[in-house]
């Protein structure tokens, strides 16, 4: 992969992502570990190491951005939003239809609606594909290995 | 028992009905997904992992390790043929692979590819059957203070070894070891960093953060990066090398085993980092150097070797010590725990069918990785022309039912989705999640430690260099931390990974 570098300028883009995401984890851990006990060294509380793990995680993310901003610059390659929001939705979407619907029509919801984040699907394709993989996982999943889910709604 | 005996009980424990399915199964399944540019043998796993559940525990691990070394058979086959690695370890074999096959060679080369990676796959197995009762004896005088220094010497080991940014690794590991501790506290019983929900209480489960990062992550980048694949497939010719290529190919092999089989046994080794090794080897005590890279068949016969090796002995660590050493090996330690056993030293002591069975089926399915291979290696070229939009959908289903049958409950698969948009932040910030798998496995086994170590010491740290076993892995871990901060070594690491990425 080969992003494009830009004369002039300063800060790699991407370890500037990567800082902004190891100090927000860091200090996310921080503030969810706030009430817990520390201890001492040789008894220690389960907030002492999560703690030292949340500081030294603050550091390493300030170190990779602090040298990332005198970096040449360096872009993130564009996001394309359509195939991450139709993925997550897709499965998230399978797993609300199948607590209350059972496998075959989260099955088909995750394969019609997962097939449109690649614009080269064909509709022809994909209503026998997913015919196919419902009936293939109904029966090895289900049937086959007992996976605890209803087959059908009712 | 002596080593024939145990040697004989692994293999009446993998030539079983069922365990040579399953080993088949996951050989096949291995180099399917080896052959499929797109899916590799970490995300399979991570979305067969819940199903293995549904096994006995052999026959579970059997087909897990089937599918990655399999994996390794598969990468090579296109890349011989297409010049289209399937894996990464099979990079380095496109180079002169596909220029033999272009010169009408393809043939000689897959076969020396195939036999230089039984060979290497016997190699290594014996080695797995030879080391193992011996490291796991000397394992077994560890107490916390050694396993605490092993780990740390471990996970910086494999931040190092591995390609990417020192640091960047580093934090992920940190970000493995956070999400390790998600959960209740195993000494207090308190609950810790779960924002109150319910759900997190038992910990995040590792089949949910596998899927998230390897599976969904993995599917998303794919759709983005959407570029044609030209598939050209050179003829092939006659399979058998000519005496010629034999001759030059076999010591080739023997290097390549002798390299492979010790790279994988480093922390962060394996088969990418085996094969690269290989090739420079090749390329540095060949005659004529300026033959790579124009169809030299040491070129192929050295890396394959090494990479099967590599990807068997890397299951050294994990049998012996219980320490994974990649993010594979995290997988296969999180499917001996799906089944309630934790791989080391008493494994072998009180369940050596377990251990034996699994080394006797990793030969078995070497041997039968060369005999389906190489006359099936027509269908395999052919399965290239599959396009990914009717491959990806069947992965998703996979892995949605996956993650469900954990527990049967919404939240995971909701926190498999967010993982995923996670794993894809990671992606667009050129981090690699494998480090965070590590860490995320071996954090709770660290912290026990630590806190059993410090609370026998009564907090005095002076214990972790006063054992000289500790001390020696401590030296060694902060000679390598030196090592990383040296600019010259940082130079050659930086060109050993280029071609890599490239």
């Amino acid at each position: 992969m080969s992003a494009p570098r830009k004369a002039g300028g300063a800060g790699d883009r991407p370890d500037l992502l990567t800082a902004a995401l190891f100090v927000g984890f860091g200090a996310l851990g921080l503030w969810a570990g706030r009430d817990l006990t520390l201890g001492t060294a040789s008894a220690m509380g389960p907030g002492y190491l999560p703690r030292i793990v949340c500081w030294l995680l603050i550091i390493v993310g300030v170190t990779v951005g602090g040298v990332g901003a005198f970096r040449d610059r360096q872009e993130i390659a564009t996001p394309k939003l359509w195939p991450v929001a139709v993925i997550l939705a897709s499965v998230v979407g399978f797993a609300f239809i199948a607590e209350f619907f059972g496998f075959v029509a989260a099955s088909v919801w995750l394969l019609l609606v997962g097939s449109i984040a690649d614009r080269d699907s064909k509709l022809r394709e994909v209503i026998l594909l997913t015919a196919g993989l419902t009936a293939f996982g109904a029966l090895v999943f289900i049937v086959g290995l007992g996976v605890q889910m209803p087959i059908w709604p009712f | 028992m002596n080593f024939i005996d145990l040697l004989m009980l692994g293999f009446s424990e993998a030539l079983t009905p069922t365990n040579l399915g399953f080993c088949l199964l996951g050989a096949l399944l291995g180099t399917l997904i080896g052959v499929l540019p797109g899916i590799g043998p970490t995300a399979t796993i991570a979305v067969l992992l819940p199903i293995t559940f549904y096994l006995p525990p052999l026959a579970g691990l059997i087909m897990l390790a089937g599918i990655y070394y399999g994996a390794q058979y598969g990468g090579s086959t296109t890349a011989i043929l297409v010049n289209l690695p399937g894996e990464a370890s099979s990079v380095v074999t496109a180079i002169d692979g596909y220029k033999m096959a272009q010169k009408g060679r393809a043939g000689s080369a897959l076969a020396v590819a195939a036999l230089g990676s039984f060979f290497a796959g016997t190699v290594a197995t014996f080695g797995i059957a030879i080391a193992g009762p011996t490291l796991s004896s000397f394992a077994l005088s560890f107490g916390p203070t050694e396993y605490v220094s092993l780990m740390l010497f471990g996970l910086l080991a494999a931040t190092v070894l591995a390609r990417g940014p020192v640091l960047k690794a580093i934090g992920m590991i940190l970000l493995g070891l956070l999400l390790g501790m998600v959960g209740i506290d195993a000494s207090s019983g308190e609950e810790r960093l779960t924002f109150s929900a319910v759900e997190l209480f038992d910990g995040i489960d590792f089949v949910v953060i596998a899927i998230g990062l390897f599976g969904f992550a993995e599917i998303i980048e794919n759709l983005e990066n959407h570029e044609a694949r030209g598939v050209l497939v050179s003829k092939l010719s006659r399979l058998w090398p000519t005496r010629e290529d034999f001759r030059r190919a076999w010591p080739a092999v023997l290097r390549g085993t002798g390299v492979g089989t010790f790279l994988g046994v480093l922390p962060g080794g394996g088969a990418t980092l085996a094969s690269f090794c290989a090739y420079s080897v090749e390329k540095k005590i060949s005659k004529n150097p300026s033959e790579f890279g124009e169809g030299a068949v040491e070129g192929v016969a050295g890396p394959e070797a090494a990479n099967n090796a590599g990807a068997q002995s890397s299951f050294i660590p994990l049998l012996t010590l219980g320490i994974p050493s990649n993010n594979m090996m995290a997988m296969m330690l999180s499917a001996f725990i799906i089944h309630g056993i934790t791989p080391g030293p008493t494994v072998l002591a009180s369940q050596p069918e377990i251990f034996w069975g699994l080394v006797a089926s990793m030969w078995i399915g070497n041997l039968m990785l060369v005999v389906i291979n190489l006359p099936l290696i027509g269908v395999w070229v052919k399965l290239l022309t599959v396009p990914y939009r009717l491959l990806y959908p069947a992965i998703l289903l996979f892995c949605c039912v996956g993650v469900y049958s954990i527990n049967n409950r919404i939240f995971d698969v909701v926190l498999a989705a967010g993982f995923g948009l996670l794993g894809y932040a990671f992606r667009k910030a050129k981090c690699e999640a494998g480090p965070l798998l590590l860490g995320f496995v071996l954090g709770p086994l660290l912290e026990t430690n630590i806190r059993r170590a410090m609370t026998i010491s009564h907090g005095d740290p002076s214990v972790f260099y006063e054992r000289p076993i500790s001390l020696v892995l401590l030296i060694a871990t902060v000679g390598m931390f030196v090592l990383m901060v040296l600019p010259s070594f940082r130079r050659t690491r930086e060109v050993a990974f280029q071609d890599e990425e490239a």
